[in-house]
């Protein structure tokens, strides 16, 4: 898929997801973003990360708004008022809040997790424009350091823990955390050292592979730009407004600019 | 000679801090290959960034005298403008590599040098075809062996077609087939006219032969020829004669990282006195089984029996022991911490740096030293005191023929004190030299080898592994 393209669709997925609180879009565009991650993935990407990921923000969010949230009409069971903040009514508005709260975080997250998961980093680098591209370039390097460090961490706390090293408060630490940190030091003048070897930063850079535009690509564009204009001018012309789940429950709304707007992005399940 | 590529004249070097590298250098590099060799830390990494101005641009410091490059004045060419004619290779590929996949990996340079496309992809795919690197050009650099990605950091600097290749110490991260491959590799650039300078450490292994040979020693470089630098092999060090009491074994061991079995041990043994090699290309398990050895990783099914002892463990990675200010420093805090070793006094610290040849370097910060000289560190840090059982991995890594010889000594001195040694190595002559006992590791089974009254290690060595560096060393000859 064209980077470019799926920086656009992400954009959009995120307006339709984020200009409402109602959790139809949410839901849609969230399935939406689901597919696109399964079906084009890369091969050697593994998405346990991210759903465990969505899952404890979840559970966080429902948690959280339910021990602190104590509105609603619809009363689960109450605890003593006098205990602080878990204190009071915990009702059934607040754990539908606290679950709203979760999709619009999961549907954000996941129509930006194609960018890392489908495109190769390279490509989305690619699709920077000319000016920030060497920034780009630099951070891209870098992250090809980061399993680096985490092997680099397994070994000094061995190394160290033969040498009789025993963790005993924080200070202690040191003795693992400052080898760790001097060795991605290293690691990364050795990087500079390599890159500047290479001629990096003398004059114009060239591209070895453009981003190709397929007509899929164009037609996922112009689906996303349709879906973005159309949110946005639903949210403007008052058809979309937010919903809430107090004072008690109610069937959120539906409307059927939104619905199209929401529905659009999946254009790109056919690339 | 034809005409020089490059000239050094009365070149003199010191890194920021005023610690001189380089003294009065006279150097004229031409066509063909070059080998330089010399100890580790004596200036040969610093020689060889001085070709495309990485010294000084990249490391700062002081510099005088004159550099002249392909027409080119180092001192005033930034690196990146002289990597149109130079390009290095570095010693760890891990370190090198810029983009994720091998195809965009090979063409960063040429991007960066605002090529065509056309041009491009034409350079990169004779680049991947001459390192035979086609079959992998969509692949993730990340699971490619050592071999394999400094292949790719050589393809990357031969799609620039610079008229100069630098590769320091290319091979000494790797294992022998590896190294063979990347021997290969350097033979074949030769070949097609590039002219190629290497930095090599195990010229001890050579022999007798003749050719271009730059030795760096103490920042003072001169030619010899090729043959000089062949060392008598070691004499045989003695084995241990009347077998000691077993200091480990293990039962029905199968060993793996995060509960993914990788290697399945027959029954191994080592006993007090003795030492155990532990043999296989990387990426076989042997790193793990020293882990599982060390009591670092739960075996995932099996047992390790040894007695509750001191046991000393070298990582692959020397800085992991190193960040104290002085060398001293890192010994001393062994001695204090380590259970059953002797005190940290100073007499102590002294002798156990001396027999590393580190006495000169006790007061140096760990961290500025060589490659060799970190590694030598490393082994006086964690092999002071008593240790009963020493594990070392790789302990022979980017060290030149003196340390080896220091760590020989070193381990003699264990194993006369009953401790029992179990080395991971890729240093077949070190291993034929000091083993007792070989466990060769091969499609996920280790197998441990008795070696017969000090005769020739039981396993074939690979056919690539000692050949390498003569190879080399017979395309040098004139």
């Amino acid at each position: 898929m064209n980077a470019r393209a799926l920086i656009v669709w992400s954009l959009a997925g995120l307006v339709v997801a984020l200009s409402t609180t109602n959790p139809i879009y949410r839901a849609i565009v969230a399935l939406v973003a689901l597919n696109i991650l399964l079906a084009w993935r890369r091969p050697d990407q593994d998405l346990g990360f991210l759903f465990r990921a969505i899952l404890f923000t979840t559970i966080g969010a429902v948690v959280l708004n339910v021990v602190v949230g104590h509105l609603g009409a619809t009363v689960l069971f109450s605890l003593p008022d006098a205990w602080p903040l878990v204190g009071g009514p915990w009702t059934l508005e607040s754990i539908v809040y606290g679950f709203n709260t979760a999709l619009g975080l999961a549907a954000a997250v996941l129509v930006v997790a194609p960018l890392s998961y489908v495109i190769e980093p390279h490509e989305l680098v690619d699709a920077l424009p000319q000016p920030i591209e060497r920034a780009g370039i630099v951070v891209a390097a870098a992250l090809n350091l980061v399993p680096g460090v985490g092997r680099s961490f397994r070994q000094v706390r061995d190394a160290q823990t033969m040498r009789g090293w025993q963790p005993a408060g924080l200070r202690s630490w040191s003795e693992i955390l400052v080898p760790v940190a001097l060795t991605a030091v290293e690691g990364s003048l050795e990087l500079a050292e390599a890159m500047e070897s290479r001629a990096f930063g003398s004059g114009r850079r060239s591209r070895y592979a453009p981003s190709r535009w397929t007509r899929w690509d164009v037609a996922i564009v112009v689906a996303s730009l349709v879906s973005m204009a159309i949110a946005i001018w639903a949210r403007a012309a008052g058809l979309a407004p937010d919903w809430y789940p107090y004072p008690g429950l109610s069937l959120p709304p539906v409307s059927p600019a939104m619905l199209i707007a929401s529905l659009l992005p999946a254009v790109a399940i056919h690339r | 000679m034809t005409e020089p590529l490059t000239r050094l004249e009365r070149l003199s070097y010191w890194y920021p801090g005023d610690v001189r590298a380089l003294t009065e250098i006279e150097l004229e590099v031409g066509p063909g290959l070059t080998l330089v060799a010399g100890p580790s830390g004596g200036g040969k990494s610093s020689l060889l960034r001085l070709f495309n101005g990485l010294i000084p641009h990249f490391h700062g410091g002081r510099i005088a005298g004159r550099a002249t490059v392909f027409g080119h004045d180092v001192l005033k060419t930034p690196t990146r403008d002289l990597a149109r004619d130079v390009g290095f290779v570095f010693q760890d590929p891990e370190k090198q590599v810029i983009y994720g996949t091998v195809e965009r990996e090979v063409a960063f340079g040429l991007e960066n040098l605002g090529f065509e496309r056309a041009e491009m992809t034409r350079r990169v795919g004779e680049a991947l075809e001459r390192l035979g690197l086609v079959e992998l050009r969509g692949r993730p650099v990340a699971t490619l062996s050592g071999g394999e990605r400094q292949r790719v950091a050589i393809a990357s600097v031969l799609a620039m077609r610079p008229r100069l290749i630098i590769l320091d110490e290319p091979t000494s991260e790797l294992d022998a087939s590896g190294a063979a491959a990347v021997v290969a590799a350097s033979l074949d650039l030769v070949e097609s006219g590039t002219a190629v300078v290497i930095a090599e450490h195990r010229l001890d292994r050579l022999g007798p032969a003749a050719g271009r040979l730059i030795v760096v020693e103490d920042g003072n470089a001169c030619e010899r020829p090729t043959g000089s630098q062949a060392e008598a092999s070691a004499p045989r060090r003695g084995r241990s004669t009347s077998a000691g009491s077993i200091a480990w074994s293990t039962t029905d061991l199968v060993v793996g990282p995060s509960g993914l079995p990788i290697l399945a041990c027959h029954d191994l043994a080592g006993r007090t006195g003795e030492v155990v090699a532990l043999t296989g290309d990387n990426g076989s398990g042997k790193t793990t089984l020293l882990r599982v050895l060390a009591g670092l990783l739960r075996p995932i099914a099996g047992s390790v029996e040894r007695e509750p002892v001191r046991i000393a463990y070298l990582p692959q990675d020397p800085g992991a022991l190193l960040h104290r200010p002085t060398v001293a420093a890192e010994v001393a805090w062994t001695l204090a911490h380590a259970a059953g070793s002797g005190s940290g006094d100073g007499a102590e610290v002294h002798r156990v740096l001396s027999e590393f040849g580190l006495a000169e370097l006790a007061e140096r910060d760990p961290r500025d030293l060589s490659a060799g000289e970190r590694q030598r560190a490393a082994l006086a840090v964690i092999l002071a005191g008593h240790p009963r059982i020493a594990l070392l991995d790789e302990p022979t890594r980017g060290m030149d023929g003196l340390a080896r010889r220091a760590l020989a000594g070193a381990l003699d001195r264990l194993r006369a004190e009953g401790c029992s040694i179990v080395l991971a190595s890729h240093d077949e002559r070190l291993v034929a030299e000091i083993a007792d006992h070989v466990v060769t590791i091969a499609a996920g089974v280790a197998t441990q080898v008795g070696v017969a009254g000090g005769a020739a290690v039981a396993t074939d060595p690979s056919p690539g592994a000692a050949t390498p560096e003569t190879r080399l060393l017979q395309a040098a000859r004139p």
